[in-house]
Formats: structure tokens, sequence, C-alpha cells
């Protein structure tokens, strides 16, 4: 018999439905995992029926032979307590800040009425998820740990009470590539080991192919496909399941076009940065350590490395746009000022995207007033017909209807913000694009139409782009060099093709294994 | 939430034009209805001890507080945004600096202050909201300076800097805007505060002076005369309290819109 049965599940949100009728079952000990773009309704059909949500659902929602849809408070919580385990996508804001791991770890044990945990047990919890000084961790606080770690501590109290269920909305989307690798691996382990069933809810289809048995692609909440994973993986049956399946980068793809390589454009020698430690303490946290970088006309670089990495402040600091200890900068050979000396002059070269759309907008601007920005400070030779002229057509060029001028960022979609930044950056006719995690905020099916507009703008304007990611994947797919970096040094650097064929560094091997999905191999 | 509003407008609107619309002024005295009682015949309120109609001299009262509460807490919003958007921006030890000054003066008895100011440099309204406007600008510079903290590592600010827009532009255009909703929230909790210093000192005889009255002259006239006119202090206190409240709610609601 099945653990789970879904039988015409529906979702609404104040009177709106959101997920429309669902049939799905899952076996004790097996996977399903429900994938597609944000707003597909993924995430409330599996939170929504066990009261997790605002929305509330109807139809049938079996688990181990108890209905759940009209079930009162009282018996969700006990349904939840004694069968289902819970991680969500944000390790940072999941935990209680002002208690330690081991009470966190108690409560999580005791509240589903599992006797009071002895200290060793909690030890070997927390050593059972993989989590380095287990005995250290139980007397620390959440603020302490990185993300990486929270979730795995967060993943040791979903299993405390030995669940039949694991329900995981998007465990890994908040973290690094490598972290992703890990928490998924982690989390299959695990429920090999309990025989537990795993409910999983992504948007990366290529990412969690090696992690569940069956996959259900849905598309604004209908499921559209479903079956077992690698026959919808290699063969997918609609249209909707193969754009997610080609957007997802990979490293088996060939390598793209790109534009040709020139002159040296940027040079950057011996940057170093440090900031001041946090607290009463005297010392200073070495950021960057002494690199040193160049970029030539129409060159992509990317510097890929974890979270901590130091590859974002390097960056900026190199673009000026950061803080910077030491180090010279040259711009087409000539010395770059001070960050507070540079001319309007001396930015119009560089110009940045962020990897948060919404924020890197400013709320009260129309989108005409936010391209039009550089524009009006960088282009002095341009009066204000030829400023809305250029503005009308860079939204063009990055796919946008110019249409969309008069709206503010809260009307715009993830996607097509993020366009509005790559037309401000655009605006001003820059040589090189600082790409700071530009698409790592945006679901799968956005990024990969992302990605394609910086290979097209690459090849078409020869622009030189500087990116920053975690990914290598994505390195991979718009970049012809990539740099590695790891805590605030460079570890290794060669064109790209080279560096992932033959990963020389630790780093660098384990950033090939995140983003090289295992089924390939075996 | 529309009660407030709706009891504010009201407040609003009878301090404004409620004085003209009865036939006596605040300071005009009915020689022939000293201490009359509420109901009765041109006095609907009554009269205070002297013989002045209490309906008018609450009017203007409202309106006389309502005007220093205004001004004082416009006084402490340039104060306040200017100084906190400087220690923000800048950063660094400026920002301690500054913001050191700031905790000193907290630490001030700023009632003393205010009373000092005013033995030194005699009473005057204008004194009085000047005085208070510049003790109450220090909550407001915090707020600011947080605000602004915050918004300066946000990617549009950075964007801005790196379109070649000036720092002094960025602030102005960018940041500032972008704070207005909390300062505003802010500034709407500080009218309450002075509205209460105000009645304070007036009630201490130290704001404003007689004839011209305000809600803590008339509380005050009404605390001295309670046992023979216990009505003169009701309604000066029912609209005191009332404008304390519904201030405050509104505040706090467009507090918790904008701050989260």
């Amino acid at each position: 018999m099945s653990l789970l049965v879904a039988r015409d599940l529906s979702v609404e949100i104040a009177g709106r439905p959101v997920v429309h009728g669902l049939d799905f079952t899952l076996d004790a000990g097996r996977s399903l995992a429900l994938v597609g773009a944000s707003g597909s309704g993924k995430s409330q059909t599996c939170l929504a029926p066990f009261g997790l949500s605002v929305g509330t659902a109807s139809g049938s929602f079996r688990l181990a032979g108890e209905e759940l849809i009209g079930a009162s408070e009282r018996q969700l919580r006990r349904i939840r307590g004694m069968h289902v385990g819970f991680v969500f996508q944000q390790p940072l804001t999941a935990l209680t800040p002002h208690m330690t791991i081991a009470a966190q770890l108690r409560e999580a044990w005791t509240q589903a009425g599992g006797p009071r945990p002895s200290r060793a047990a909690m030890e070997a919890a927390l050593e059972r998820v993989g989590l380095d000084r287990p005995v250290e961790r139980l007397d620390q606080y959440p603020h302490r740990l990185s993300g990486g770690q929270r979730q795995r501590a967060l993943i040791a109290m979903a299993i405390a009470h030995r669940p039949k269920l694991l329900v995981a909305d998007e465990p890994t989307t908040a973290l690094d590539a490598i972290l992703r690798a890990e928490i998924m691996a982690l989390l299959s382990r695990l429920c090999r080991e309990e025989g537990m069933a795993l409910l999983l809810v992504s948007h990366d289809l290529a990412a969690v192919s090696d992690h569940a048995d069956a996959v259900a692609v849905m598309e604004s909440g209908r499921i559209v496909e479903s079956g077992p994973t690698r026959a919808i993986v290699d063969a997918p049956a609609t249209d909707y399941a193969r754009a997610l399946i080609a957007a997802s980068p990979r490293l088996d793809q060939p390598a793209p076009a790109l534009g040709p390589v020139g002159a040296p454009l940027l040079e950057a020698r011996d940057v170093s940065v440090s900031f001041r430690k946090p607290g009463w303490t005297r010392g200073r946290l070495q950021a960057v350590d002494g690199l040193s970088i160049n970029v030539a006309e129409g060159e992509a670089v990317a510097i890929v490395g974890g979270s901590g990495s130091g590859k974002s402040t390097f960056a900026r600091a190199v673009a000026r746009l950061g803080p910077i200890d030491s180090g010279e900068v040259r711009w087409r050979g000539a010395l770059l000022p001070d960050r507070k000396a540079m001319r309007p002059r001396d930015r119009a070269g560089v110009q940045p995207v962020f990897q948060d759309p919404v924020a890197s907008l400013d709320p009260l601007w129309t989108v005409r007033d936010i391209v039009a920005e550089p524009l009006r400070r960088l282009r002095p030779d341009l009066d204000r017909a030829a400023i809305d002229e250029r503005v009308d057509a860079v939204l063009t060029e990055t796919g946008l209807s110019p249409e969309l001028a008069t709206r503010r960022p809260s009307a715009l979609s993830g996607g097509q913000a993020q366009r509005v930044a790559i037309a401000r950056a655009l605006g001003p006719d820059p040589a090189m694009l600082l790409l700071d995690e530009a698409t790592s905020a945006l679901d799968v099916l956005v990024a990969g139409t992302i990605l394609d507009l910086l290979g097209m703008l690459q090849r078409q304007r020869g622009l030189a782009i500087l990116m920053i990611t975690h990914d290598l994947a994505v390195a991979h797919r718009l970049c012809h060099r990539i740099v590695v970096m790891d805590r605030g040094q460079i570890v290794e650097q060669g064109p790209a093709g080279e560096l992932i064929d033959a990963p020389r560094h630790e780093i660098t091997r384990r950033l090939v294994a995140a983003s090289r999905p295992h089924r390939v191999s075996d | 939430m529309r009660a407030p509003f709706a009891i504010l407008a009201l407040i609003l609107l009878a301090a404004l034009i409620g004085p003209w619309l009865i036939d006596w002024r605040y300071d005009a005295i009915d020689w022939d209805a000293v201490r009359a009682a509420p109901l009765s015949p041109g006095h609907m309120l009554g009269t205070d001890s002297v013989g002045r109609d209490l309906l008018a001299r609450t009017l203007i009262g409202t309106r006389v507080t309502l005007g220093v509460a205004l001004a004082a807490a416009l006084v402490s919003l340039v104060i306040g945004v200017g100084w906190g958007a400087i220690a923000g921006w800048k950063g660094g030890r400026t920002d301690e600096a500054m913001m050191r000054i700031v905790d000193a003066l907290y630490a001030l008895p700023f009632m003393f202050v205010v009373i000092l100011l005013m033995v030194l440099f005699g009473r005057s309204i204008l004194l009085v909201f000047l005085g208070i406007g510049a003790v109450e600008w220090l909550t407001m510079a915090r707020v600011v300076r947080g605000q602004m903290l915050a918004l300066r590592e946000r990617p549009f600010v950075i964007a801005a800097e790196a379109a070649g827009t000036p720092p002094v532009a960025i602030v102005l255009r960018h940041m500032l805007p972008n704070i207005a909703g909390v300062a505003i929230a802010y500034l709407l909790l500080t009218i309450p505060q002075v509205v209460m210093i105000e009645s304070f000192l007036s009630f201490l005889g130290l704001g404003v002076q007689e004839p011209m009255t305000s809600l803590g002259i008339l509380l005050k006239d009404g605390v001295d005369d309670m046992d023979l006119a216990p009505h003169a202090m009701l309604l000066p206190a029912i609209v005191l309290v009332a404008l304390l409240l519904c201030l405050t709610r509104i505040g706090e609601r467009l507090r918790d819109r904008f701050v989260g």
C-alpha cells in the first residue's frame, strides 16, 4: 500500500485556485520530486495539506491511511509529529537565534513525543548528518553556523523522530553549488538508511534527477508530465519538461560559441581587501589577499568559488564599487583612480548586474528613469530625446517591451527585473559587464533565458564579462576562462574547457563534481 | 484603522475652523456668567472661573497645542534626518562620533534643559517648540541612520554609484526617498510626545502664556478649579487623550508597515 495518496488535490489561496486536481502516490521508502518554475504551485502542493501554508487544500490527501484534508489542527499536529519531517529553503531563518543547537534538537525530539535525548544521542544525530565537531556544535548558537551547517542541523531535527516521510521544500536553493550536491546526497542517504519516503520540491530538474525515483513536472498548478525520473530526463514528452531540462546549465553540454578576444582591457595587480572583524576584537579578516586578474576586450572570465571565498569582494574592488586596501587597476593601460575619485567617464566602461534583481532597482523609480540614470550621468552628449530613444532601444535589445518603461519594479517579475538591470548596464555602451551571481536568484527557466541573453549580447556586442558565480556549469556556459577562488586566494585558473576536463585543485574537483550529474557517469 | 483617522480629522477640523463658528472669543469675559455650568444659555460647555467660554478656549487651546507640536516635530524631522543621513552615509569614524553625541544628549535630563532655556531666554511659544524640537530629534536621527546604513549596501545604491551618480545625488534621490515612509511614521509618533511635553510645560506655567491658552493650561486651570467647576477640565482632558491615542495608533501602524 502506498504511504501517501493524493487524489484530486486542489489548493486555493484567498479564493484563488493555485493547484488544480492533482493525483499522485508515493510508496514507503521511495522518492518523488515535484518540479516546476516558481508559481507552479509545487510548494503549496506539499505544504497546504499539512496545514503549513496560507492555502486551503481540498480533495483527498491520505498519509499512512489517514485523511489530512479536513483534519483539525490538533490532528494535523499529531500526524506531522508522528510521521513527517520538514526541511525548508531558508536555513538562515529556520533556526531560533537565541537557542543552542542542543536545545533545539532536544525540542524537536520531545515535541515529537520521544523521550528526552541524551547528549550522546544528540551528538550521534549531528554526526549522522555530517556536521563536523558535533560535540562543540551542540552548545553553539545558530549564528556560529554557516548556511550549509545550519541546513544539516535542520535535517537532524527533521529526522529526529524517525518520520516515515521527509518533505524537503527547495532544500538547497539558498546554498552554493558544492553544498547543494552534498546536502542532496545526504538527504538521499538518510532516506535510504531509514527507509523514509522523500517528497522533494525543486525548480531544477537536473539537480534532482540523481535523487528522486519519480518526477512530477508541474506547470501552473497542474501535473503536465510524470513518471520515472530517468524516462523523463532522457525523453521528456512535453515542451515544458524539455525547456526545464535544457535551461539547467550542465557541464556535459558542448562549449558555447563566444566572441573573439582582443587587446588587454582590465588589468588588476595585487588587490587586497580586508574587513574589521565584528565585535571588540582588533583583528582584520583578509577577504582578498594580493590577487591579480586580467580581462581582455571581448573576453568572458568567470570567478568561481563557494560562499565566503571572497570572489564578490574581489570583483567589486576591481570595478571600484567596493572597499580596497591596496593594489592597482588599469583600464586600457591607464590607472583607475580610487573609488571616491572615480569620474563619470571612468565609470562608463564597466557596468554591474547584481544577484537580486528586485533589490538592484530603486523601488520608487520607474523603469524608464532607472535605465536612463547611467545615460544621464555618463553620456552628457545625449539630450533628453536621444536618451529616451536609447532607453527604448536597450529595453528592446534585452527582450522587453518599451511599454514596460512606465512601470515600477514592484510590478515586474524577477526575470523582467533582471532584464531591466541588464538594460540599465548596457545603456552607456560599456566595454565590460560585471555579473555578480546575476542568475542565481532566478528560477531555472528564467535563469536559462537570462544566460542565453547574456551570451547573445557577449557575441553581438563583443562585450567583456567578469562573472562571479558559485556554479561552474553557469561559468562553463558563458565564459572563455575560469578563475577558481577559495578563502581569498586564487587556487587555479585556465581556459574553461581544460579546467573542467582536468581540474587540479581539490576545490575545483569538488566544484566539477557538484555540477556534473552522477547519473551520466553510472 | 478608520476610527483613529476619523477622530483625528474631527479634532483637526474643529481646531482649525471651530473658533470662528462660536460667538465667544477665547479671551472674552462674560461678566454675567462666571463659572457657568455646561448647557447654560450661550455657553454650551459653561465658563471658567473668570467667565471665559470653555468651548472657545478648548478649541483655541487644541489649535495652539497642535501647532506647537507640529512645528516642534518638523524641527526634529529636519535635524534628525540631516544628522542621521550624514552619519549613516559617511559611516566609520564620523558615524561613531556623531552617534556618541546623540547618546550623550539622550543622557541629559531634557525636561531640565528645556526649563533652563525658558529661564535663560524668557518664555515664548517660539522657544517652546525650538527647545522641544531640539531634543526630540534624537530618536529620528537613530532611526534614519540605521536605515541609511542598511540602504548603503543595497545593490540599487551601488548601481547608482556605477552609473556615475555623485554621492549627494545618491543620498537625495535614491536613499532619502526610500526612508521617507519610515521617517513620516516616526514623525507621527513624535507629535504625541511633543503634545505631552508642551502640555506638561504649560501645566507648570512655563509654556504658553495667558490669555493665550493650550490644552495644558486648560488642564491646569481645570485642576485649580476642580472643587467649584469640575466640568472645566473634562473637555480638554478628553481632547488630549483622544489626540494622543489617535496619533500614536496611526504612527505605529505606519511604522509597522514601513519597518516590517
